[in-house]
């Protein structure tokens, strides 16, 4: 029975916190775009600096009709936000957010956090396939040949820091930090690899070729409105959230810092980081796909592996 | 090229790009919060053509020549000119109505007329729900003038 509160309790915390943090981000994103063009961004709907945004977007889009297109795979079209939404909230389990704060410290955390945002793509396939329609489709498959190249690196990336720390659970990487220093500054190579592949797996621009507006309208979800279109969106910004944690837990020293307790800490790094990858997404134009596949492949992968082999060969040699 | 100059070069403009974008962030936006902040009008802009009142007289400058009526493109001017009792025409116009709602502030009408009786005012808040409420009478035109500014007069700027 306690077993089951606690895993209630634990379901119910990490979606609270997945629809605050998504408001927040999305609020943060449009002042930071608001800012860097010299807008003000959004300002009316009320709070300081118009933070309700947000919720009044939700309202609104809860109080759209749910429209399905004409010839859609019913089921497929029907369940992709959800499947969306899995991995986004999964991901929340292996986060190292205090010293003594995991919702579930696995020893394989590394590798359970880069198979479960993988299906990701799964519900994006399943979009753009049950929509019935080309714009969809092409997004998807553009979806996948990213995710599935960018995938590859974004593993290798991490591989430095595994071998120093020896270890897949992210509160041992975490806590190997305390004397060790960020791994940021050995790993530079594998941070900016891994920096890289996770914003092309977040289809964010320069990569979001699988949404472009100006080529194929929105992508997988251009047939989506109303709540199941906001579910992608909160995915997205969840997965924002969890992959730059991801990255600061691995490259930054995730709860570690003085003075103010761990979480702080941690979220304070994540936001920061969330901030470059957003301050990323307004200054750079979105590159074509044969740059994105010649990136990946030829570039990122190469230098990932390149890291590895140095990285075992200093240790080898210590 | 080579790679590594390939790579360099992404650097690089990638830095310089990022740093353009943090500058203007901490710039002052361009935008303005309209209905609290409003923006100054630009010198030799456009808005209403409204009538001028001599003031040394307190008579219209208008003399009902009717050269604006002819040159305006979308015929929103209309006048009419005073008549005494004896039939004689008088030198101003009985009425004189201007319609906003097609008026397409083109500037011409003030242009076109030789004795300066028209100007542009610095007022832009004029919408309505009635386009009744947008035909300006003679007397609203010329309180239109009486409280607002000038920005541009006859024959050009002249501020
Ligand atoms: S500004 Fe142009 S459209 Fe308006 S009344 Fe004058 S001539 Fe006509
Ligand atoms: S051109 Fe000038 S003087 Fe002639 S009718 Fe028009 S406003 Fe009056």
């Amino acid at each position: 029975m306690n077993i089951l509160l606690a895993a209630a309790l634990k379901v119910v915390g990490v979606l609270v916190f997945v629809m605050a943090n998504a408001f927040m981000l999305i609020w943060l994103e449009r002042k930071v775009s608001g800012y860097i063009q010299r807008r003000y961004g959004p300002l009316r709907v009320g709070g300081p600096a118009g933070i309700y945004q947000s919720a009044a977007d939700i309202l609104k889009l809860l109080a759209k009709e749910d429209f399905m297109p004409g010839g859609a795979d019913r089921w497929l079209w029907l369940l992709a936000p959800v499947v969306s939404m899995v991995p986004a909230v999964l991901v929340y389990l292996v986060l190292p957010i205090g010293r003594t704060f995991t919702l579930q410290d696995l020893g394989v955390g590394l590798v359970f956090f880069s198979s479960v945002t993988s299906f990701t793509l799964l519900a994006i396939f399943m979009a753009g396939w049950g929509s019935n329609n080309k714009y969809s489709l092409l997004g998807a498959m553009r979806a996948g040949a990213q995710l599935f190249s960018y995938e590859v690196p974004l593993i290798l990336s991490t591989i430095g820091v595994v071998l120093i720390a020896g270890s897949l659970r992210l509160q041992t990487i975490v806590a190997a930090q305390t004397q060790h220093g960020w791994f940021f500054f050995e790993q530079i190579v594998g941070f900016i690899v891994f920096f890289i592949a996770s914003i092309a797996e977040l289809n964010r621009t320069p990569f979001d070729l699988a949404e472009g507006e100006s080529e194929i309208i929105a992508g997988y979800h251009t047939e989506y409105s109303g709540m199941r279109w906001a579910m992608f969106m909160l995915a997205e910004y969840s997965n924002l959230f969890t992959s730059s944690a991801l990255g600061v837990a691995l490259f930054f020293g995730g709860w570690h810092g003085p003075w103010l307790p761990g979480w702080v800490w941690f979220l304070l790094k994540t936001y920061i980081v969330v901030f470059v990858g957003m301050w990323i997404r307004w200054t750079l134009p979105r590159i074509r796909i044969d740059q994105l596949l010649d990136l990946g492949w030829k570039f990122l992968l190469p230098v990932s592996v390149a890291n590895i082999l140095g990285t075992a060969l200093v240790l080898m040699v210590r | 090229m080579g790679l590594f100059d390939r790579v360099w070069n992404a650097a690089k403009s990638m830095a310089v790009g990022h740093a353009i974008t943090i500058r203007e962030m901490f710039h002052r936006p361009v935008t303005v919060r309209y209905p609290e902040e409003k923006p100054p009008f630009e010198r030799g802009s456009r808005s209403v053509p409204v009538l001028k009142v001599n003031e040394a007289t307190g008579l219209l400058n208008c003399v009902a020549c009717g050269l604006c009526e002819r040159s305006c493109p979308p015929s929103c001017i209309e006048i009419v000119q005073a008549v005494d009792a004896a039939g004689k025409k008088k030198p101003w116009p009985e009425t004189f109505e201007l319609d906003l709602s097609h008026c397409m502030v083109c500037n011409l009408c003030i242009e076109a007329c030789p004795f300066d009786a028209l100007e542009m005012a610095d007022v832009v808040e004029l919408s309505s729900y009635q386009v009744q409420d947008l035909i300006f009478s003679k007397d609203q035109l010329t309180e239109l003038w009486k409280t607002s500014k000038a920005l541009r007069v006859a024959g050009g700027e002249r501020i």
